[in-house]
């Protein structure tokens, strides 16, 4: 078996008086891809952020290639500079161009000299097909390529795992292909992955194992093909059911 | 108004003063704006409620009353004597901050959270992200507000006269007394600096042009 490169035991995430992640526990190993998918509102977005410690858990544990990230003490920067994530709103940096949001981690988190760093943007602009608009700011950008910078400038530090928190729902409809295909040649690199997405196509495609996410927590997981035949919930299947009308629908 | 020729050197010397202050005044309050901004926004409880109560004193009582508690009070309990110009440079500074401090803030919270959470998911810690992310943005939102805020600056400054700093209005209340000519004096008083605030607005309107991000604009 390959290495765990990142794990949660028993993660809770509460606001007040909502529980957003309840008792959580997955693992994704060396270039695996998983993928989360769910009712809206369901939590895992909050999920995604709890692994990337950009929210705190509430309670239980996050570990990033063993190393605990929950436990007082931790250098979190130094943690997030290992993981990549790229945003439902894509959150690019409106002051910078294309190449100066790839590069500013490359510059203060690597600490890269300014040669090195502009040469790793390009190549992680060119493996989104990005290299043409190094120069553009975010404004003059369709919302397709605005995330494919997105995920490049996720990618550009080479992290330990991207993770993605639904990259396509944000944009139009005729946009969400060209994103799907980026993401589609990332898989084909073996990179390590865990999404959140509803495309399903994609899904069925590349995911290694899905996870069907509803009020907070894991109700099932299995191979696509066990999502798409024969689901042992109710209510994944209930999803399923009106995930491929939709899809065909489309 | 030739009469007001004699006086050229003397009013070219209040000008001067006049324009020592307001721009130190306005980059000093734009600067110390800054760090009460952060101090407010990333500081903790503590420091937000001492700043509070900095920017009500100074955004709550006349200028003329701060500039007769830093020139009068403060060296009275210190048995010392302040400058008056030192003092008109400090004060102004410091009120000034106080309003900027808000535009600053005001200008951060267009920025909005989801800049500062994407600069920390790559890794950048929440200094590198104030410097490289936030800031940057919040000053180029912040220069119309600014400018305007200068305009107001100039002409407070007039109040300088109740410490007896010799800045454009104090040159010009003397000249006019002395030849009783307050109509001449200070019509020509109010074209400097109508001259000088226009000069610099147009130069901060030039900047905030160039330095626009494209698609980035504060809605009017």
């Amino acid at each position: 078996m390959t290495e765990i490169v990142m794990e949660c035991k028993n993660l809770w995430k509460i606001y007040k008086d909502i529980v957003a992640v309840r008792d959580v526990s997955l693992q994704i190993r060396e270039g695996e891809i998983k993928l989360i998918f769910g009712p809206s509102g369901s939590g895992k977005s909050t999920l995604l952020r709890c692994l990337a410690m950009l929210t705190t858990p509430t309670k239980g544990d996050v570990f990033l290639r063993g190393e605990c990230l929950t436990k007082p003490g931790v250098d979190l920067n130094k943690a997030r500079a290992r993981i990549g994530f790229v945003f439902q709103h894509i959150y690019l940096f409106h002051h910078l161009t294309a190449l100066g949001n790839v590069e500013l981690a490359l510059r203060h988190v690597l600490k890269l000299p300014k040669d090195e760093a502009r040469k790793r943007a390009m190549s992680a602009l060119e493996e989104v097909k990005m290299e043409k608009w190094a120069n553009y700011y975010p404004a003059q950008l369709s919302g397709g390529q605005q995330q494919r910078v997105g995920i490049a400038r996720a990618l550009a530090r080479n992290p330990d795992i991207i993770l993605l928190d639904e990259p396509t729902s944000a944009l139009d409809p005729e946009l969400t292909g060209e994103v799907i295909d980026t993401l589609r040649d990332l898989a084909k690199k073996g990179t390590t992955m865990l999404i959140v997405s509803h495309e399903m196509p994609f899904a069925q495609e590349v995911a290694d194992e899905m996870i069907f996410f509803d009020e907070g927590t894991i109700v099932e997981t299995g191979t696509p093909e066990h999502f798409f035949t024969n689901p042992s919930t109710e209510r994944a299947k209930k999803f399923m059911m009106r995930l491929i009308k939709r899809t065909r629908r489309e | 108004m030739e009469f007001l020729l004699r006086y050229l050197w003397d009013i070219l010397q209040g000008f001067i003063v006049t324009v020592e202050v307001t721009l130190f005044g306005a980059f000093a309050g734009l600067a110390l704006g800054t760090l009460l901004a952060l101090g407010d926004l990333y500081g903790g409880r503590v420091v937000s409620i001492l700043i509070g109560a900095y920017t009500e004193f100074f955004r709550g009582s006349p200028i003329i009353v701060q500039l007769f508690f830093f020139y009068f009070s403060i060296p009275s309990l210190l048995e010392t004597t302040f400058d008056a110009f030192a003092v008109g440079l400090v004060v102004f500074a410091l009120n000034s901050a106080a309003y900027q401090k808000g535009y600053i803030k005001g200008a951060i919270a267009v920025i909005s959270e989801d800049q500062m959470m994407a600069a920390l998911s790559l890794g950048l810690s929440k200094i590198k992200a104030i410097f490289y992310v936030i800031l940057p943005q919040a000053l180029r939102l912040v220069i119309p507000a600014w400018s305007n805020e200068f305009c107001s600056l100039t002409k407070s400054t007039a109040a300088l006269l109740v410490i007896g700093v010799k800045d454009l209005t104090s040159v010009g209340l003397r000249i006019s007394s002395w030849h009783f000519r307050y109509v001449e004096t200070f019509l020509v008083v109010a074209i400097i600096y109508l001259a000088w605030v226009t000069v610099v607005t147009k130069i901060a309107d030039e900047v905030y042009e160039r330095v626009k991000i494209p698609g980035i604009e504060i809605s009017a």
